[in-house]
């Protein structure tokens, strides 16, 4: 297996998510980007989100897309390199229209938060101390 | 340290989906592993975490999708040779998963997915190299 890993995302709005996810600090590979689907890198060589208009999505399942605000099937869960970048990750998300569904967790040697994105989808951030990790 | 992803998805029985992931070739964390949870070694950086849907509900404050009936997410793994994406989908099938799609092979490109136990979609993705 390859260290490339893709996690493909239906999005109601494909410019306001890419607007969304710029404003967290995120860049876009225009080469896999296009008017159905946005190519975010979260860590280049290795991991990305691509962004899919729901009809594009539509076309790559055979069941009925969720509406993530109403429920959830996965929880992405990125891990940060200081608890002042969760924290700062979850106020630019709130600031640029997203949600929090839960205060921060805090265990010491592990900080937790997470946000919501415009579709509901579920972003967890987690710091923890070197040794832990 | 480099950045690490895990995403959490919710199983209705953590014994079956272990077995499951094992009969493909996957490792698991035991760490990052209990009676609630298991994490499957994608890659270096990047795990699944197997969450049962007691302890995914605890996390979330919405409803837990039932993937077998509708679909939030496709996780998509890059593979290093055409055959591996085959070999794993006929792996998945053999432990029990489902094929949706037939294998699709454009040359420099060969994809096919397929579903776990619990209905959670896996794409498996084949490129040739560019260079």
């Amino acid at each position: 297996m390859n260290k490339q890993i893709f996690v493909n995302l239906p999005v109601k709005d494909l410019d306001k998510s890419k607007a969304f996810f710029s404003a967290l600090g995120y860049g876009f590979n225009p080469q896999f980007t296009n008017e159905s689907a946005a190519c975010m890198v979260i860590a280049e060589g290795s991991i990305y989100a691509m962004l899919l208009t729901e009809a594009f999505f539509k076309t790559f399942v055979d069941k009925p897309i969720v509406q993530a605000k109403e429920a959830t099937e996965v929880l992405l869960c990125l891990s940060c390199e200081s608890r002042d970048e969760v924290d700062s990750m979850v106020a630019k998300a709130i600031a640029a229209g997203g949600r929090t569904p839960r205060a921060p967790q805090d265990h010491g040697f592990m900080y937790g938060h997470a946000f919501e994105d415009l579709d509901g989808h579920i972003w967890e951030l987690v710091w923890m101390a070197p040794q832990q990790a | 340290m480099s950045k690490q992803v895990i995403f959490n998805l919710p199983v209705k029985d953590l014994e079956k989906s272990k077995a499951f992931f094992a009969s493909l070739g996957f490792g698991f964390n035991p760490k990052f592993s209990n009676e609630r949870a298991t994490n499957v070694v994608i890659a270096d950086g990047i795990s699944a975490m197997l969450t049962t849907e007691d302890f995914f509900r605890s996390l979330i404050d919405k409803p837990v999708v039932q993937a077998k009936e509708a679909n939030e997410v496709i996780i998509c793994l890059m593979c290093e040779t055409r055959d591996e994406v085959a070999g794993l989908v006929e792996k998945a099938v053999a432990a029990g998963g489902r094929a949706p799609h037939p294998l699709e092979d454009h040359g420099f490109m060969v994809t096919q997915g397929f579903e776990d136990l619990d209905g959670h979609l896996w794409n498996l993705v084949w490129m040739a190299p560019q260079d």
